[in-house]
């Protein structure tokens, strides 16, 4: 922003962009044509444990996927937003409320008292050396509420290290843009996925480091991709109109106060079910067709990084698709799962559905 | 809104109560976004004399900054003697500049000039001939040269810049071997010639006669080049070469006439400059050509041609003129005040090419010109709420016609043999044949958009064309315009004589035809854009066939829309759309003249209005409110912003992509609605007639025309019937 810029920029107008889709971002529709593996209502995280037991969520509910069958095992006061399988063995359980249970057979405990306070956290991830990095969106809102923390613009998240072994619980960052994903960088410094500032950051002492910038969504969960690398879950896309909404302080309160949730013009998991939602002219519906290009609220879309955080290829689910709201994304031995919160579906992105 | 019959305006209706709760702050915004008229901005950039303001004000500049430095500059005296030479530099820069506007370019107006001048003198000082001689001969040496331009430019294509260069140096070089040789006989030459003196330094009304004649000259030009067919031709020739070509112009006749006209104004403006100053030397005319290139361009005239006027011309001649004569009258030598007039050819075309790429995309931007306007809350219409207004999926099963061959069918129509008429966004009104409606035939080519239809007593079907206006299509297909305009308000910035979004019509008992123009500040393919603005521009027409005039009856509607004529004749119902309302206006009875509201702040916004067969009738919903839109609505800021900075494609609008049908009685309450809340085969809704039993469903947006069984309506009955059958 030159000074000439902010000069003319009253008089011209200050355009608005957002990242393109394009290299490995390139749109596709591989997410509509995969296999679909379950139904299951906001599900949301997966998880596999040491004995290859695939764990997964949905609401407040855990499951475990038997062959293609998902069977409820526990039922929990509140939504579960984080799964991560320990090494050493035992599966961790972040709930909404702040809840942070280990499940260990004999040895489970519930973490919460290692915490100051309540902390909602949105992500996991169990290092080798019986550490725990959790991620706390924010330290007003809890983790479900993504979007009122959008579109209020927070910044208070943090990242926690855990020493599951007793102990306290350390902050060892503040002040982030909604962290949704954890990896840990080729020099074990923990990458945290910004999603409110559309990027991955390695915090690894000194300043923090941008490894990724100008994701075309707003990036959720990583987990490891077998064979090196990342896989990243992108929950929601950018949108011209919401970012200008979200400079436009006076609206955005307006906005806030009056209008129900989920008729905010903001980005959500699934979108077009209700003609109380706002729709963009791009959207509109000509000759019987909506354009795979138009301008979407939801998107569906998960990308695979290399060990550098550089995206390799994507899969997408348009806007004229149905499998929107990719959450999270999990690489086992025989089979590629992701989690679809926005459409409730768990699908295997390695096998394509059968031709019918 | 106002309503106007007969130049007397009558009691408006009360304005809708707006919610009290607005803060301060809103209150203030609305004070500023409804009262300063923004939009009159918009409009008077897309005029066409819009191009003229630029030099214009410039022109202001410079003749305030000169009144301000010189303190003589514009005393009569000195003024007159600007005058006087502006007089012929006048007449060059018209000469060039209708070249210009043609497509090519004159360097040789010096050498005309010169040329001309010795001619002048010749015959008045050595062959002692009278003056009419010798202003034939400075016109003919100017037509000539020019016509031998015409010829290498317009006939044997060569490339005019090089060309003229070559005959400025043949011309420069002709002019002076013949003063070296006649130059000593003209200046000793012992004739007195009053008349020419009388020309050159005289005066008539306090004007010299040559700034007169200039005047004169450009007062032709302009007529001739804005209103007459060879000044057209002109343009079209500098705009489009190629396509001028296709039309049929004689593409290199014009460009030759165009030479010829610059030589001959050329050779007028040297006819003057020899009488004013009765010599020439070898300085005449030298460098002429930069100062009317300059004056040309500085007007405004783009030198790629096409765009371009006599009154740009006039005002680049004047504003170079004054410059030069005032750096003169300041100190400036001669090489600074050529400096600066390089200078200003420099910024004039950077300008000139700058304002052509963008013109289009200021103007897109600054048109736009929202209101602040507060919505009342509405009752939902979600399915399952228990209102009378909860839509359902009645319209998912319908049983498609034409699916994916027709695009676009605005409205639909029955004739009595139950054929199918819609219009598409060809231009076109195609008939489907019943019964089973698989084969379609044009049934007539109108252009524009047909939206809104209508059947008359004789068959004819009668239809609102978007862009252009009300036509009647006979029974065997015979095209007929029965309106294109209306009368136009005095003082509407916009020419609203025009019908530029005429949506739906309906006829009168007494066959005079009711429709509406949906709004004047935007065309019909831009109809959604009126949404974004929620400017209160559309209005209610009548056309009467036998006297073919058509008369403005009610204005400012927000977005006019529908129109039907009630059962008992009496009043016409009338749709709002973006105000989401109902009304009804009597055209006999005792309420003549009233509108009344009759369904106010619905949940969706209303399109046609058609009659049903058991005394109600039929809306057609053309999108839903939402509350984001509506909150919108009260940010006249947010959306000016979102206008600016986003691509159109990003803006936020009314949600269209849902719609539905809804039955209402003559007291405005809900009897039934129809809905396709997936939006897989009716997403929006702009029109529906019921026909012997059937529902026949139209959209503006869709691929297909529907049409569902309704069990319960009388399977005889027509809208036809209904309108001039034995029981109407």
């Amino acid at each position: 922003m030159t000074l000439l810029d902010r000069l003319l920029d009253p008089f011209r107008g200050e355009a608005i962009t957002i990242p393109p889709y394009d290299g490995a971002w390139k749109p596709n529709t591989l997410l509509e044509t995969a296999a679909k593996v379950a139904t299951l209502a906001q599900a949301d995280n997966l998880a596999r444990d040491g004995d290859g037991a695939v764990w997964l969520s949905g609401g407040p509910v855990l499951y475990r996927l038997a062959g293609r069958d998902v069977e409820p095992v526990a039922t929990f006061p509140s939504a579960i937003t984080a799964l991560a399988a320990l090494p050493a063995g035992g599966l961790v359980v972040v709930l909404s409320d702040g809840g942070l249970l280990l499940r260990r057979g004999k040895e489970s405990r519930d973490l919460r008292e290692a915490f100051p306070a309540a902390v909602s956290a949105t992500a996991l991830f169990a290092g080798d050396d019986g550490t725990l990095l959790v991620a706390q969106g924010s330290a007003g809102l809890p983790a479900t509420e993504w979007v009122p923390a959008l579109m209020r613009k927070r910044r208070d998240g943090a990242l926690w290290r855990l020493d599951l072994s007793g102990g306290k619980a350390e902050r060892i960052a503040d002040g982030l843009a909604f962290p949704t994903g954890l990896a840990l960088d080729e020099s074990g410094a923990p990458v945290v996925a910004e999603a409110f500032a559309h990027r991955l950051v390695a915090l690894g002492g000194g300043r923090p480091r941008t490894v990724l910038d100008r994701i075309p969504g707003y990036p959720g969960k990583l987990s490891p991709a077998r064979g090196g690398g990342w896989w990243l879950a992108v929950f929601a896309p950018r949108n011209r109109l919401i970012e200008l909404v979200l400079r436009e302080d006076r609206f955005r309160a307006d906005m806030i106060a009056t209008v129900p949730q989920d008729h905010w013009i903001a980005p959500a998991l699934r979108s077009g079910e209700s003609f109380l939602e706002p729709l963009q002219r791009g959207g509109v519906r000509t000759m019987g067709v909506r354009k795979p290009w138009a301008p979407a609220r939801s998107y569906g879309l998960v990308a695979r990084l290399d060990a550098q955080f550089r995206p390799v290829e994507s899969l997408h689910s348009r806007a004229d698709g149905r499998r929107h709201g990719a959450v999270c994304v999990l690489d086992l031995p025989e089979s590629r799962l992701v989690a679809f919160k926005g459409a409730g579906e768990v699908v295997d992105i390695l096998n394509r559905e059968p031709q019918a | 809104m106002t309503q106007t019959r007969g130049g007397r305006p009558r009691a408006s209706l009360p304005q809708h109560t707006e919610p009290a709760r607005m803060t301060l702050r809103e209150k203030l915004t609305r004070l500023r976004y409804n009262k300063v008229p923004d939009h009159l901005l918009g409009e008077i950039l897309s005029k066409s004399w819009a191009d003229n303001l630029v030099p214009f004000a410039f022109l202001l500049v410079v003749v305030a900054a000169f009144g301000l430095l010189l303190p003589g500059f514009f005393a009569p005296s000195s003024l007159l003697d600007t005058t006087r030479q502006l007089g012929e530099f006048l007449i060059v820069v018209l000469g060039l500049t209708v070249v210009i506007i043609g497509g090519g370019i004159d360097l040789s107006v010096g050498s005309i000039f010169a040329l001309a001048a010795f001619a002048t003198l010749a015959v008045i000082y050595i062959a002692e001939g009278p003056v009419w001689l010798a202003l034939l001969a400075a016109l003919g040496a100017g037509a000539l040269f020019g016509a031998l331009n015409g010829f290498l430019v317009g006939y044997l294509r060569l490339r005019a810049f090089l060309t003229t260069l070559v005959t400025l140096i043949i011309g420069r070089s002709l002019y002076d071997i013949l003063i070296t040789t006649w130059g000593a006989r003209i200046q000793s030459s012992p004739v007195f010639n009053d008349t020419f003196d009388h020309i050159g330094m005289g005066a008539v009304w306090g004007q010299p006669i040559s700034a007169l004649i200039a005047l004169a000259f450009a007062l032709v030009a302009h007529l001739v080049m804005s209103r007459s067919r060879i000044g057209w031709h002109f343009t079209a020739v500098g705009g489009a070469r190629r396509s001028a070509f296709n039309v049929g112009i004689n593409v290199r006749r014009t460009i030759f006439l165009t030479y010829v006209i610059s030589g001959a104004a050329c050779g007028l403006a040297g006819f003057l400059f020899a009488a004013r100053l009765s010599g020439v030397g070898p300085g005449t005319g030298l460098g002429l050509e930069l100062a009317a290139l300059t004056a040309a361009v500085v007007g405004g005239n783009s030198l790629g041609g096409g765009r371009g006027s006599i009154a740009k011309g006039l005002m680049g001649a004047v504003v170079v003129l004054l410059i030069t004569n005032g750096l003169i009258r300041m100190g400036a030598g001669t090489g600074t005040s050529q400096l600066i007039v390089g200078l200003l050819l420099a910024a004039a075309i950077v300008l000139d090419v700058r304002w052509l790429k963008n013109r289009h995309k200021v103007l897109s931007e600054v048109y736009v010109a929202p209101l602040h306007h507060a919505m009342q809350p509405a009752q939902s219409a979600l399915p399952g709420s228990g209102t009378a207004y909860a839509l359902n999926d009645a319209l998912a099963s319908a049983e498609p016609i034409a699916l994916g061959t027709v695009e676009g069918p605005e409205d639909v129509i029955l004739d009595a043999d139950d054929n199918l008429y819609a219009g598409t966004r060809h231009g076109q009104i195609v008939r489907w044949f019943a019964p089973d409606y698989t084969r379609s035939e044009v049934f007539a080519h109108i252009g524009g958009f047909p939206l809104g239809l209508a059947m008359g007593r004789d068959g004819e079907i009668v239809s609102c064309v978007g862009a252009m206006g009300l036509y009647g299509v006979a029974k065997d297909g015979d095209v007929r315009e029965l309106s294109t305009e209306t009368q136009r308000s005095l003082f509407s910035v916009v020419d609203d004589a025009r019908l530029r979004d005429p949506n739906d019509c309906d006829i009168g008992p007494d066959g005079r035809i009711w429709f509406t123009d949906s709004t004047t500040r935007y065309d019909a393919h831009d109809w959604a854009l009126d949404s974004i603005e929620s400017r209160p521009t559309g209005r209610l027409l009548v056309h009467d066939p036998k006297t073919g005039r058509t008369r403005t009856v009610l204005k400012n509607l927000r977005y006019a829309n529908g129109v039907c004529l009630s059962h008992d004749g009496q009043s016409l119902l009338i749709a709002e759309s973006w105000a989401c309302s109902v009304h009804r206006y009597w055209i006999a009875g005792p309420k003549e003249g009233r509108l009344e509201t009759v369904i106010r702040d619905m949940p969706g916004y209303p399109d046609n209005i058609n009659r049903a067969s058991d005394g109600t009738y039929w809306m057609a919903w053309l999108g839903m409110r939402t509350p984001s839109f509506d909150m919108a609505l009260r940010h006249p800021a947010m959306r000016k912003r979102m206008t600016r900075n986003l691509p159109q494609d990003d803006w936020l609008f009314p949600n269209i992509n849902t719609g539905g049908v809804v039955k209402f009685d003559e007291t405005g309450a809900i009897v039934a609605t129809l809905g396709d809340l997936g939006g897989a085969a009716h997403p929006m809704v702009t029109s529906m007639r019921e026909h012997k039993g059937w529902l026949y469903i139209g959209g503006i947006l869709n691929n297909r025309i529907g049409r569902i069984r309704l069990p319960d309506a009388d399977p005889e009955w027509t809208s036809w019937n209904s309108y001039w059958g034995d029981r109407a």
